[in-house]
C-alpha cells in the first residue's frame, strides 16, 4: 500500500453546514475531540447528527466550514485520512458467500494483521459482543439486533484513532447496549477518538466526555 | 359497461338425479366473468393494446426480413466452405451446439424459479383470481403471451441461421425449413419448460414433468402467493434496472448462501486473502462457478475457433465473445461487491485499484485456463498462428476491462428512458463485443497495423476502467 502517515485522532469541525440546493441538512456546527475523547452528538431526528459524522468521516463536503483529521482536511480520498478513521454510518455492505469470522478475518488481513492469529481475534471480538456462537453464519441468517453488533464488529475489527458511530445503540437490548459501551469506553481509554450520534441517555452519560448539541435547522 | 346479469344470478341448482344431492353447485360463466372483468379494467383500450401487441410483432417480422437477410448474408460469408461445413459437422461442432441447447434450457428453468412466463398485474391476481373462475382461463392470456413470443423468437432463429448455412453454400431450402421446424420447436419447449419450472417454484401437489403438455393444468397449478411474488420479481428487476441499481436485482435473482460454511477464509497478505475471498465465495456458490465454466467453455470455444480457423465465418467470433463475456462476469462477483460499497466508510485497508485487481484475478484466471485448453485443442489439430494467440490476449484484457467497466457503471445520471437505459446497460458488454468482432476481423485478414492500432484502444479501455474505478470510488463526495 506504500507509506502512508498516521494521523493522530485530533478531530476538528469548525463551523461546518451542510445545504443542498435549497434545503439546509446541517446548521453551521463546531465539534472538537482530542485523543482519548468520546464526543456525544445529541439531537431530535433530521437535526443532521449523520451529514455530520459524513462531513467529519470525509464522505461528504461541507457547503461551509472546515473539518480535519489529526490536522488534514477531511477526505476519505487521502490514505492517511482513510487509515484513520473507522466509521458506522449506516449499513456496510457484506459479503453474501462470507460468513462473520470471514469477514473479521478478511478485514484483520487487509490492515496487516498478524496472520497467525486473526482467526483467534475476530472470534475474540465476536465474543466480547456476545455473537461468537454465530460466526459460521452469513451475514443474511442474522436478527437485526445481532446484524448492528456485527457491524460494530465490523468497525472495531480495523485499527482507528478516529472512531465514528451513529447511533450504536440502536435495534439493541438493554444488556447489550452496556457491552457496546463497554468496548467504546476501552477503545476510548486506549487512546482512540470518539464522536457518536446517540439517543440513549444512560449510554450517553457512561461515555460522552463532552456532548455537542446539533440544533435542527427548521 | 355493458348491463350484464350478474353470474350468481345464472345459478342454476342441480337437480340431475344421478348428483349427490346434498352438494349444491353453482354454474359460472368463466368466459362472461372474464370479459365483464376485462372490460372494468381496461375496457376499449385495452382492447385496443393487444391488438398493437401483434402490429407490433409484424413490424418486428418485416424488419427481420427487409435488415436480417443482408446481414445474416454477410456474417455467414466465408471464403473456404468445405472446410467450414468439415468443421460444422465435426462431432466437437455437434457437442457445442448441444450444449448451448442444453444452456439456454438451463437458464430458461432457472428464470422460471424467479419469473415466469405467467406474470399478469398485481391488481388482476387481487381482485380477478380470488374468483371461482377456471385459473386456465383466467391466466390464458399471458401465456399465450409467452408462448407466441417462444414460437416467434425460434422460428426466426432457426430461419436465421438456415439462411445463414444457405448463403455460405452449406445448404439448401430443406435446411433452411429443418432448421426454422427445429427453431420453432426449440422455442414451444423452452417456453413450457419455463412455465413448468414456474409451477415448480411454489410446493404442490402436481409437479410432473407431464405439465409440459398439460399446459391448463399446469397454468391451474399456479398459486396466487406465486403469481403475486413472480410480479413482485418482475417490479423489482424492472425498477432497479431502470434506475441502475443492479445489486438488489442481483439479490432477488439469487439465492442465499447457506452451505459451504465450515470452510474458512485463511488470513493473510492483503491481496492474497482477497483472491482467496473469491475462491472461497465460488466454492460456497457453486451454480455461479458452474454456469460461468458453462459459459466460457461455450464463448472460448467459438472465439478460439474464430481465431485459430481462416475458414471460420466473422460472425463467429462476435458470437463467442458475448458468453465469454458473460462468464468472466459469473466468476466476477467479488468486484460487483467492492462497486457495491463504493460510499460507504472504508472497512478493508488494501486500496481501490488493488482490491479492483485482486478480485478480477480469480475470473482471469479461470479464464486462462479455459482459453488455454482450447488453444491446446487448435495447436493438436494442427492450426495455431502467432497472430492467433495475440489477439486471444487482446480478447482477454477486453473481458477483464468489460467487466471492471460492468461492475463500476455506478448509476445513470441522465433522464431515465428505458432505450437509454438498455443502451447504457449495454455499453460494457457492446465495447467487448465490437472491439473484439474487430480484433477477428482484422486477424483473419492479417492486417497487422490496422491490428497494432487496435491494440492501443484495446488498452485505452482498461485504462477507462481502471480511471472508472477511481472515479466511482470517490464520486460520493461531490
Amino acid at each position: 500500500m506504500g507509506a502512508v502517515a498516521v494521523l493522530a485522532g485530533e478531530v476538528r469541525a469548525q463551523g461546518v453546514g451542510k445545504t443542498i440546493d435549497e434545503t439546509t441538512l446541517l446548521l453551521p456546527t463546531d465539534v472538537s475531540a482530542g485523543p482519548g475523547e468520546c464526543v456525544v452528538l445529541r439531537g431530535p431526528n433530521g437535526s443532521g447528527k449523520t451529514t455530520l459524522l459524513r462531513i467529519i468521516g470525509g464522505l461528504l463536503t461541507p457547503s461551509t466550514g472546515t473539518a480535519t483529521i489529526g490536522g488534514r482536511e477531511a477526505d476519505e480520498r487521502d490514505r492517511a485520512v482513510r487509515a484513520a478513521v473507522a466509521a458506522l454510518l449506516g449499513a456496510p455492505t457484506t459479503y453474501r458467500d462470507l460468513t462473520l469470522i470471514d469477514h473479521l478475518v478478511l478485514i484483520d488481513s487487509t490492515w496487516g494483521g498478524a496472520p497467525a492469529s486473526s482467526d483467534e481475534r475476530g472470534l475474540a471480538l465476536l465474543d466480547r459482543l456476545g455473537i461468537a456462537h454465530l460466526d459460521d453464519r452469513f451475514p443474511h441468517e442474522l436478527s437485526s439486533g445481532q446484524e448492528q453488533l456485527f457491524r460494530l464488529a465490523l468497525t472495531f475489527s480495523r485499527p482507528a484513532s478516529v472512531v465514528l458511530l451513529d447511533e450504536p445503540e440502536q435495534r439493541l437490548d438493554t444488556g447489550k447496549r452496556q457491552v457496546v459501551a463497554k468496548l467504546i469506553g476501552e477503545r476510548t481509554a486506549a487512546g482512540a477518538t470518539v464522536v457518536m450520534a446517540c439517543h440513549d441517555p444512560e449510554l450517553t452519560a457512561s461515555l460522552a466526555t463532552r456532548v455537542v448539541d446539533v440544533v435542527p435547522a427548521r | 359497461m355493458s348491463e350484464r346479469e350478474h353470474p350468481a344470478d345464472e345459478t342454476a341448482y342441480d337437480s340431475v338425479e344421478d348428483s349427490p344431492p346434498s352438494v349444491d353447485e353453482v354454474d359460472y360463466d368463466d368466459h362472461d366473468l372474464l370479459g365483464q372483468a376485462d372490460w372494468v379494467i381496461g375496457g376499449e383500450a385495452a382492447r385496443k393494446a393487444r391488438q398493437q401487441g401483434l402490429y407490433a410483432g409484424y413490424v418486428l417480422f418485416l424488419g427481420a426480413l427487409v435488415y436480417g437477410v443482408p446481414i445474416v448474408q454477410t456474417v455467414f460469408r466465408t471464403t473456404d466452405a468445405t472446410s467450414l461445413g468439415e468443421q460444422l459437422r465435426s462431432p466437437l461442432a455437434i457437442a457445442l451446439l448441444l450444449a448451448s441447447v442444453a444452456a439456454l434450457l438451463g437458464a430458461v428453468v432457472f428464470a422460471g424459479r424467479f419469473r415466469g412466463p405467467v406474470v399478469p398485474p398485481m391488481p388482476w391476481i387481487d381482485l380477478v383470481l380470488p374468483a371461482p373462475l377456471d385459473r386456465a382461463l383466467a391466466l390464458r392470456r399471458w401465456w399465450r403471451y409467452a408462448a407466441i413470443g417462444g414460437l416467434f423468437v425460434g422460428a426466426l432463429g432457426g430461419l436465421t441461421i438456415g439462411g445463414g448455412l444457405a448463403f455460405a453454400h452449406l445448404g439448401g431450402v430443406v435446411t433452411v425449413v429443418v432448421t426454422t421446424v427445429a427453431g420453432t420447436a426449440l422455442g414451444v419447449l423452452a417456453t413450457r419448460l419455463w412455465l413448468w419450472s414456474q409451477v415448480r417454484s411454489w410446493p404442490g401437489p402436481d409437479r410432473r414433468l407431464s405439465l409440459l403438455w398439460r399446459v391448463p393444468d399446469a397454468l391451474r397449478e399456479l398459486h396466487s402467493e406465486s403469481l403475486r411474488t413472480h410480479s413482485a420479481n418482475t417490479s423489482t428487476m424492472a425498477g432497479s434496472a431502470l434506475t441502475g441499481n443492479l445489486r438488489t436485482a442481483r439479490l432477488a435473482l439469487t439465492r442465499p448462501v447457506r452451505h459451504g460454511r465450515t470452510a474458512r477464509l485463511r488470513a493473510g497478505r492483503p491481496f492474497t486473502v482477497l483472491v482467496r475471498r473469491d475462491v472461497l465465495g465460488l466454492r460456497r456458490t457453486p451454480g455461479a462457478f458452474l454456469s460461468g465454466l458453462g459459459l466460457t467453455l461455450l464463448g472460448g470455444a467459438i472465439v478460439t475457433w474464430a481465431f485459430t480457423q481462416p475458414a471460420a465465418p466473422s460472425i463467429a467470433a462476435t458470437i463467442g465473445l458475448l458468453p465469454l463475456y458473460l462468464g468472466f462476469g459469473a466468476w466476477a462477483e467479488g468486484l460487483r461487491l467492492q462497486a457495491d460499497n463504493v460510499g460507504t466508510p472504508s472497512l478493508l485497508g488494501a486500496g481501490e485499484v488493488t482490491e479492483a485487481v485482486a478480485h478480477v484475478t480469480v475470473p482471469t484466471v479461470l479464464t486462462v485456463v479455459v482459453l488455454g485448453g482450447w488453444v491446446a485443442v487448435a495447436a493438436a489439430l494442427g492450426s495455431l498462428p502467432v497472430s492467433a494467440l495475440l489477439s486471444l490476449w487482446l480478447v482477454l484484457v477486453l473481458l477483464v476491462s468489460g467487466n471492471v467497466l460492468a461492475a463500476f457503471r455506478g448509476s445513470p445520471t441522465f433522464v431515465l428512458r428505458p432505450q437509454t437505459v438498455a443502451l447504457w446497460y449495454a455499453v460494457p458488454a457492446l465495447t467487448v463485443v465490437v472491439l473484439g468482432s474487430l480484433v477477428a476481423v482484422l486477424t483473419k485478414n492479417g492486417s497487422y497495423t490496422g491490428l497494432s492500432v487496435l491494440s492501443w484502444l484495446v488498452y485505452a479501455v482498461l485504462a477507462w476502467a481502471v480511471s472508472r474505478v477511481r472515479r466511482l470510488t470517490y464520486l460520493h463526495r461531490d
